[in-house]
């Protein structure tokens, strides 16, 4: 079950259906791509805080998957239970199931460790790794985990560099450090990052809240192209971004006890003109939150 | 802010008695802040100035590489007995007070972090002078007058700076950090190793240096352990040891112009080595942080 998690990298899908295309089609892929994210009566608690109640949820592969909703509705705290970064806060806990591709990523005998090489995350701010150069930083995720051959190394950070659209822009400053560039840079440079250990599904924090309307619709193109190979979601605060850059969109509201729940999901288009909830309704209006 | 029927013109251009004195006022204030600042190096300069002038006279090629006995003598044995003392106890308590801090500052459940802080600072609150008589009525029964109680003497006092400096840098690593590598599927001991250790790095060094400059100006802990020699010590440490700090209070003590004069100069070098142990730090921190 575990190797079938990390040896399934090397045959990704290239093939890339545009991401479009699956836009309302549940889980109609080939099993082969793969990739499907779901979501079971996920709660997520802080000690004895419920911050996230009951979120059942399946996020379409190879296709971006907006999270939003007011702050402290659970969004993030939701994102994080994803890659099992949750539970790395003294005592959070998750209870319910998320499942890649039929995979319990909660199962006993899977490892959090693992789950963060297959599921990604670019974080709210950028964080390059200080003492890094730009280089090494693309490179620390296979290098910390030593197991990369250093002849490999230069087309690992080559290619995810390319990839994340930054490969022009530092190609002839690889060894200056990664955080003498701009924010959203910087921020590419995480995404670059992330993706050079090849994994399935990429999380994303709120990625342009520290940026500039510029570098945001750099990021947000990327996010458009990497939907070709990945599964990606988003939390983001911005409804313009989440109707630009997403596929579906899921909206998260807060009950009386200051729980996040979900309360509807579906394709972007409808949930932004045409949603079932009144509260989404006027979310998107922009008349709360 | 100004008040009814009072014109612009008034109320900006025309400075009255209270414009006057909030100016005095100011200058005032400025002043005493300067003054308490002079005040505050002046006697740092003097005494620098005071023991180079009386060292200087005494400094010789023959100073440093002489022991007290030889037809012109010398301090090479303190100065080799200071920093092999020291040396030895940074060695024990480097490693064990990093590794510590690392603890306190990642691992430690908040309680068990709360009380390490506790009893860190309140060993860093021991005067040295208690470190010398536990080593000298605990240490010097089992080990004698020697280097090695010389060495612990000082390990007891070096090891709480180097933990709580590791402690406290390590602390101001942003935890994004700790994430960005956790996220990419890097286990905990290597993130805290290979990264935030790595980040902290320039911290943690200082913190080293802090606690070798401290201990080779102990004196106390020395007096009662190592006890000083005339003879050659080079990584003896099973017998009594000579130290720069003990050669400057026994020689200082001592009637003719000669002893004295050795003291102000052993007293220079003794600042001179803890000054570029600080120079060296500072300039390894400046080179190394990427911002």
């Amino acid at each position: 079950m575990m190797l079938d998690m990390v040896s399934e990298k090397s045959k990704r899908a290239k093939a890339a259906v545009p991401a479009e295309q699956h836009q309302g089609s549940p889980a109609t892929t080939p099993a082969d791509q793969g990739g499907v994210l779901a979501l079971g009566g996920v709660e997520a608690f802080y000690g004895s805080f419920r911050a996230v109640n009951n979120v059942s949820l399946e996020v379409q592969p190879r296709a971006v998957t907006a999270l939003i909703g007011p702050s402290g509705c659970g969004k993030s705290t939701l994102l994080r239970t994803i890659n099992r970064m949750h539970e790395t806060i003294p005592g959070a806990t998750v209870k319910g199931s998320i499942t890649l591709d039929g995979i319990d990523l909660y199962d006993a005998d899977v490892d959090a460790v693992r789950v963060r090489r297959v599921i990604g995350m670019v974080f709210q701010k950028p964080n390059p790794f200080p003492t890094m150069s730009i280089y090494e930083n693309v490179a620390a995720g296979l290098r910390l985990l030593g197991r990369t051959p250093k002849s490999e190394m230069d087309g690992v950070v080559e290619s995810s560099l390319r990839r994340a659209a930054l490969w022009d822009e530092v190609k002839e400053k690889l060894k200056q450090p990664g955080t003498s560039l701009s924010g959203g840079q910087q921020q590419r440079l995480c995404i670059a990052r992330a993706i050079a250990v090849q994994p399935r599904v990429l999380l994303m924090d709120e990625p342009c809240s520290a940026l500039d309307p510029v570098a945001t619709l750099k990021i947000e193109e990327l996010i458009r192209e990497l939907a070709a190979d990945y599964t990606i979601v988003i939390v983001t605060h911005n409804m313009q971004q989440a109707s630009r850059v997403s596929d579906s969109t899921a909206f998260f509201s807060m009950d009386e006890n200051r729980a996040g729940y979900l309360v509807e999901a579906g394709p972007t288009p409808m949930i932004f003109t045409s949603p079932k909830e009144s509260l989404t309704e006027s979310y998107v209006a922009g008349r709360f939150g | 802010m100004s008040a009814p029927g009072v014109s612009l013109h008034e109320a900006l251009l025309q400075p009255g008695a209270h414009d006057l004195r909030r100016a005095r006022t100011d200058w005032i204030m400025q002043r005493i802040f300067q003054v308490a600042a002079f005040l505050a190096v002046l006697p740092l300069f003097a005494l620098v100035f005071y023991v180079t002038l009386r060292a200087l006279p005494w400094l010789s090629p023959a100073l440093l590489t002489n022991n007290p006995l030889d037809q012109q003598p010398g301090i090479l044995n303190a100065v080799v007995g200071s920093l092999q003392m020291t040396a030895l106890a940074i060695l024990v308590t480097g490693p064990i007070g990093i590794a510590g801090g690392v603890y306190l500052s990642e691992f430690a459940p908040r309680r068990v972090a709360a009380i390490g802080e506790l009893v860190i600072d309140i060993m860093l609150g021991i005067p040295s002078i208690v470190a010398g008589i536990f080593a000298f009525l605990v240490l010097v029964p089992i080990l004698g007058f020697s280097g090695w109680a010389g060495s612990a003497a000082l390990g007891v006092l070096t090891l709480p700076i180097v933990m709580r400096t590791t402690q406290e840098v390590m602390r101001l690593v942003p935890p994004s950090i700790r994430e960005a590598s956790l996220a990419l599927g890097v286990p905990v001991w290597r993130t805290t190793l290979l990264v935030t250790v790595r980040t902290a790095l320039p911290g943690v060094l200082t913190g080293l240096v802090l606690a070798t400059s401290r201990s080779l100006g102990e004196t106390a802990p020395l007096l009662m352990t190592a006890r000083g020699t005339n003879a050659e010590n080079f990584l003896d440490f099973g017998t009594t040891m000579n130290a720069m700090p003990i050669v400057i209070y026994q020689y200082a003590n001592a009637a003719d112009e000669r002893s004295i004069g050795q003291a102000w100069a052993t007293a220079l070098v003794l600042m001179v080595i803890a000054l570029l142990l600080n120079v060296l730090v500072r300039w390894r921190t400046v080179n190394s942080r990427v911002a």
